[in-house]
């Protein structure tokens, strides 16, 4: 998890340990506890919480998240390894989950409003084969294939142009534009070209991954130091050699830039695509239709699964990175 | 000065034309079967061939450029109807911009707080860069219905939404701007005895604006979706995400067409907006 918490904060932190937080851990523990008794005690009621239940529960909540909050400045104070780094983000997740379920049944707020995390939980597997192939549709069929589609076309295209400054002219521009069309406006064109199904999706992943893949991978392949070109040319180095020694590598940085920023899009466009009509599957159908009727524990659970498949997509691509381009600067400790 | 200008359009104008000289004769091909089969059932059309019918399809498969050309006067005056794309064009801009400002408000309070406190940004900081890779436009239809039952309507839920969208990128970019001034420089501050109020208005504001600028240009274009997915999810009575979700319901298919490109202008305009507005803030830059 280090990668996902590049360091922005000023405090530089000490190396070693010093005494555990006593008092800290002690106040996260009661407030912790304290919600948990507060949530077994009103787990089967459906109406609000007399006020002085309400009033335990305000309390609880301060408390325990004075203790979080003490925990993560301890932790903040010193040098740690990934792992428990990432101790305050998960408290704090814990802690807001635990504190949100307390809330809203304290407050009896309907679940046509807000639904309760262990409603949503609940729905994730009660309608989990109904999501599974949600997910398949949405994910694998619209969004992954279109990817493919998308990076398939824009790889050679970046060779060409790259290879040609007629183009960097006269097609870069356009391309720079079309990056810029928004999703939703091109959903409603391929769904009437392409139909209802799944095709009409992936089309729309396709060109929206297609524009910045292209962009990234011209630039890396262009802006290559002009020193290592100079180099190639000692060496007497022909154009083809010089073409995979040093451009392809420097190229590869900025593409797995575009590859991690296309696959949002592709989740974006897949279930944006959906809004617009879809033959009753796929996560943005059921998040459209859910939200229409109120169904928010469904809502969430489609939320929560396009998610992780979001997240998991998200880190591949990340892996790869880092296997392939483990050398650039970026990446190096 | 004439000569590179007319090198920097040249190929523009060649790449261009070479589109459209395959654009054309894609229209006849897409168009073509339904062409025929129009003519076929006898419909009233302003041609006698389905060759030449090709251009004049009421729903076409692809829309020719005559009839993209005609939708575009049809949809464009006068420029205040509620059916014009202008109008229309200026809500979502509206809604857009105001999302835009409202995310680099609450952004730079985040921002700062990362900052200034590393317990915050242990406990936060994973959650925000998590849910970037999340397609947080899942999001829309959900806060518009839940913004409306608290009574907040009209353009200021589809800013919310546009907010909440440009929110994450603008954070991390105004976190690591307001983290980019130079030890020596910091130092620098020290040795002159700054609290960390001047700090901030002396050195790291200023020096976050860049990052500022360029999260802005990432967002805008995430945040223009949110708009407009936004007016889509909702009863709206102006803006390009309601006229897209009227033409989709009617299957207008050169309206679609006009709307896409509409929407693809404003995009790019309001980037450009921001490119403007960068350049007046930062002078220094160029």
């Amino acid at each position: 998890m280090a990668t996902l918490s590049p360091a922005v904060s000023d405090q530089r932190p000490r190396p070693g340990m010093a005494k555990p937080p006593i008092a800290a851990l002690v106040l996260c523990l009661l407030g912790h506890l304290a919600l948990v008794a507060f949530l077994l005690a009103w787990w089967r009621e459906e109406t609000a919480a007399p006020f002085a239940y309400r009033l335990l529960l305000g309390l609880a909540v301060a408390v325990g998240g004075i203790g979080v909050g003490g925990i993560a400045r301890h932790l903040a104070r010193h040098q740690l390894d990934p792992v428990r780094a990432f101790v305050p983000a998960l408290l704090t997740l814990l802690f807001g989950l635990l504190a949100l379920e307390a809330v809203l049944r304290a407050y009896a707020v309907p679940p046509g409003l807000w639904p309760t995390p262990s409603a949503v939980f609940a729905r994730l597997w009660t309608a989990r084969r109904v999501l599974l192939a949600d997910a398949w549709q949405t994910f694998v069929l619209e969004a992954v294939v279109g990817f493919g589609i998308g990076v398939g076309w824009a790889l050679p295209t970046a060779l060409l142009v790259a290879r040609c400054p007629f183009l960097q002219r006269g097609f870069m521009p356009y391309a720079a534009a079309f990056a810029s069309i928004p999703i939703p406006a091109m959903a409603p064109v391929a769904v009437h070209m392409f139909g209802l199904g799944w095709p009409s999706k992936a089309a729309v992943v396709a060109v929206t991954v297609y524009f910045p893949v292209v962009v990234n991978s011209v630039r890396g392949l262009l802006e290559v130091d002009r020193n290592l070109l100079d180099l190639m040319r000692s060496y007497a180095a022909d154009e083809r050699t010089t073409f995979w020694r040093v451009r392809i590598p420097n190229a590869l940085p900025f593409l797995f830039t575009a590859l991690k920023l296309g696959t949002a899009l592709a989740m974006i466009g897949a279930i944006v695509g959906e809004f617009f009509g879809a033959t009753g599957q796929g996560l943005g159908f059921r998040i459209q239709i859910e939200a229409g009727r109120f169904g928010f524990d469904m809502v969430w659970a489609a939320i929560l699964v396009a998610s992780l498949l979001g997240i998991a997509w998200f880190g591949l691509i990340a892996g790869l990175e880092r296997r392939f381009t483990g050398w650039h600067v970026s990446l190096r400790e | 000065m004439r000569h590179s200008r007319l090198a920097a359009w040249g190929p523009l104008l060649v790449v261009a034309a070479v589109a459209m000289a395959i654009y054309l004769p894609l229209v006849v091909v897409a168009n073509y079967p339904l062409a025929a089969r129009t003519l076929a059932r006898g419909a009233t059309l302003p041609c006698d061939s389905a060759l030449a019918c090709t251009f004049f399809l009421r729903n076409p498969v692809l829309p020719a450029p005559n009839q993209l050309l005609g939708g575009i006067l049809a949809l464009s005056w006068p420029p205040g109807a509620p059916y014009a794309l202008p109008l229309n064009a200026w809500w979502t801009a509206i809604e857009t911009v105001v999302g835009l400002s409202l995310a680099a408000t609450v952004g730079f309070l985040f921002a700062v707080l990362l900052v200034l406190s590393r317990a915050f940004q242990l406990s936060v900081l994973p959650w925000i860069v998590a849910s970037q890779t999340v397609p947080i436009v899942a999001l829309a239809p959900m806060l518009v219905v839940l913004l409306g039952r608290y009574g907040v309507q009209g353009w200021l839920p589809k800013a919310i939404i546009a907010a909440y969208i440009a929110f994450f990128p603008i954070t991390i970019g105004l976190a690591k701007g307001l983290q980019s001034p130079d030890r020596l420089a910091l130092d620098l501050m020290k040795t002159w005895n700054a609290t960390t109020f001047q700090v901030f208005m002396r050195l790291r504001i200023p020096a976050s604006l860049p990052f500022l600028f360029t999260a802005l240009k990432v967002s805008t274009a995430a945040a223009l979706i949110g708009a407009i997915v936004g007016e889509m999810s909702t009863i709206s009575f102006a803006g390009l995400g309601k006229m897209l979700s009227e033409n989709a319901r009617a299957s207008d298919v050169v309206g679609t067409w006009v709307l896409m490109l509409a929407c693809a202008l404003l995009g790019i305009l309001l980037i450009a907006v921001v490119d403007l507005v960068e350049r007046l803030v930062t002078p220094w830059r160029r």
